[in-house]
């Protein structure tokens, strides 16, 4: 069998011309794979990773899409199809947007980070998503993310001109025992509105090593949610940079563990501009002997002023078994400024379950419902239209969850 | 016809006797008031029923037909006929009354158009329902989501906590109307627990049950609202039956 890096070095090969790919592949080969020991990726269960049985995954045959993909898909004005990081399909069109793949892109700001330096040198494009200026892209644009196996590097910039808006949501699925390491950007022109959900639901043997970053201009707005379901180890680690005046990041960032599932994420909202705001609300549900982590930077450049920044992180434990971790930090240089963060973890309410009962609801269903309900208020970010669809996918895989109370 | 009996039912709150013997039967269709002073005992009386969880029943007995509720779930009591609207109904971040509605039981045919009537009934904006239970609702508005759920649900007996506490005028008389309208519907027993005698101008009681420390010390007919207009809780406070 092929192990990862021959045939990562076979892939560069046919790539000699790109010089960020060679550049990108020997900060790794410096780098190497982080170990738990480097405290942000102290959660991780890095020693059962070997990256040698995960060799690249080749453009392979077109998969189909699954049920739940092709009910999103039906609800978009755009679908973009990609597997294993290849751009295999686009089905629509939305005036002023346009999809293209691109040679791979390479920023300074991976520097450190070993899993964003291989996409940057393995990834076969990036996938580019632009709106032009001014244009309001009103039906949503739906990206569906195949991943077969082996070891894959999606990469994808989302871009909105001045004063656009658009509403993105992408999807994960497929991975059984791969390896998925998706880098994405979103650059955000001043007085621009992006809505963006990524919905996680990939094989339960899944790696997947996600990084996004967005990059606010002035007055721009991101509005994100990330829901995770799947993988075995699932890191996501979703930055935000406030460069220009009054930009505004929401971030609602959700999770369910089930079995021996780590959920590992991460935040980082830099505000280097001043009068920019960022509201993070992080929620999840731990089951069975599952673990989560969500490790929380807000980081304030001197003559941000007036920033308003806020991190909120609820964790519902399912499982005496399971277990939930917050670690809020704060990192300002600048006096003026407003920061606030909370944090709860603990099983779910006692007296909230007692009233649904009171109206006749069984305590299975009155705790499914709470679950369930913990997840639903964090979809506010999706169209409405597409919203049914997760809702309904998202119960069913809560109907299969064992709920233990103390 | 149903009829629902408590008899010599003690509970403890935190460790106090709060209910120290208390009776009284009611048929179906009947409506019963119970008024006394705060910490009488009367709100402890519709939680303990309801099963709260804070509440320890130490004795007595509440059936339903001869079915005994205190040895049932929270969830089956409801189910044999018994509901319990709250003062303070809860907020449940995330989940939909109409889903709520469909877990307790009430069939999803035609859910959204009875609900939309009965919030009409009882004067709530319908799109108050679409949201999440309770969440972000004014007291009042609470109350009222409350009323449509006992109207979709139509129990057997209704339980009223302090219902008229927090309501304007005019929601009070739309929220007491619609129980009226409940005994004559489908013979609804409704048990309203109140110590504002205004309720009453609304719902015309068939009995008035004077609560003190925790038992029921004077049951009467309409008539027994005057005295108390007249001399206040006074003169029941230690009296017995």
């Amino acid at each position: 069998m092929t192990t990862f890096t021959e045939s990562a070095l076979t892939f560069l090969d046919a790539r000699r011309d790109a010089p960020s790919r060679a550049q990108a592949w020997d900060a790794f080969s410096t780098l190497g794979l982080p170990t738990t020991v480097d405290e942000v990726w102290r959660y991780a269960p890095l020693k059962e990773l070997n990256l040698e049985e995960f060799p690249l995954a080749p453009r392979g045959e077109l998969p189909i899409f699954s049920p739940f993909a092709t009910a999103l898909a039906s609800r978009a004005g755009l679908v973009l199809h990609v597997v294993d990081g290849f751009l295999r399909g686009v089905r629509g069109a939305i005036d002023g947007v346009r999809v293209e793949a691109t040679e791979a892109h390479w920023s300074p700001r991976y520097e450190s980070d070993a899993f964003a330096q291989l996409n940057c040198a393995l990834t076969p494009a990036t996938i580019s998503v632009s709106v032009a200026d001014g244009v309001h892209a009103a039906p949503p644009i739906v990206i569906v993310n195949t991943t077969t196996t082996g070891a894959s590097f999606p990469q994808t910039l989302i871009t909105l001109g001045r004063s656009s808006q658009a509403s993105v949501v992408e999807y994960l699925e497929g991975g059984m025992a791969a390896l998925v390491v998706p880098l994405t950007e979103y650059v955000i022109g001043d007085d621009a509105s992006l809505t963006m959900s990524t919905y996680q639901r990939l094989d339960a043997t899944a790696w997947h090593i996600a990084r996004s970053t967005g990059r606010l201009g002035r007055d721009a707005r991101l509005s994100q949610a990330v829901i995770s379901i799947g993988a075995h180890y699932n890191r996501s680690r979703n930055d935000a940079e406030f460069l220009g005046t009054g930009g505004e990041n929401e971030l609602r960032t959700t999770f369910l563990g089930s079995h021996d599932q780590v959920h590992d994420f991460r935040t980082r909202q830099y505000h280097v501009a001043p009068r920019t705001r960022s509201t993070l609300l992080s929620k999840g549900a731990v089951a069975d002997r599952s673990r989560s982590v969500y490790t929380g930077l807000i980081e304030i450049e001197k003559g941000a002023k007036r920033t308003d920044a806020r991190q909120t992180n609820h964790n519902l434990l399912l499982s005496p078994h399971a277990h939930a971790d917050s670690v809020p930090n704060l990192d300002i240089r600048e006096n003026d400024v407003m920061c606030a963060h909370a944090s709860s973890v603990g099983p779910l309410d006692e007296l909230q379950r007692w009233y649904l009962e009171s109206r006749g609801v069984s305590r299975p269903d009155a705790e499914r419902l709470m679950i369930q309900g913990f997840f639903y208020e964090m979809l506010a970010t999706l169209p409405r239209n597409l919203a049914d669809v997760v809702e309904a996918d998202l119960s069913a895989t809560l109907g299969q969850v064992e709920i233990v109370t103390p | 016809m149903s009829t629902l009996n408590i008899a010599g039912l003690r509970v403890e709150v935190a460790g106090k006797e709060v209910l120290k013997g208390f009776d009284l039967t009611m048929a179906s269709g009947e409506v019963h008031v119970i008024m006394g002073p705060n910490g009488s005992g009367k709100s402890t009386l519709a939680h303990a029923i309801a099963g709260h969880p804070g509440y320890r029943v130490l004795a007595g007995s509440v059936t339903i037909d001869g079915v005994e509720l205190l040895d049932l779930s929270p969830t089956e009591r409801t189910r044999h006929g018994l509901f319990l609207a709250l003062q303070h109904p809860m907020e449940v971040p995330g989940v939909r009354p109409r889903d709520l509605l469909v877990a307790a039981g009430a069939s999803p045919e035609g859910l959204t158009e009875r609900m939309t009537l009965e919030a009409q009934r009882v004067e709530l904006r319908p799109e108050v329902l679409e949201r999440f239970v309770n969440v972000d609702l004014s007291g009042g508005e609470r109350k009222r989501a409350e009323m449509v759920q006992l109207a979709i649900l139509q129990p057997k007996f209704a339980m009223l906590d302090e219902i008229d506490s927090g309501l304007d005028v005019d929601a009070l008389g739309a929220v007491a109307r619609r129980l009226r309208e409940a005994t004559a519907q489908w013979n609804c027993g409704v048990l309203a627990i109140t110590h504002f005698r205004r309720l009453l101008n609304e719902l015309i009681p068939t009995k008035i049950h004077v609560v003190s420390e925790g038992r029921v010390v004077a049951t009467g007919g309409p008539e027994l609202a005057e005295v108390l207009e007249k001399d206040g809780y006074e003169p029941f406070r230690g009296a017995t039956t």
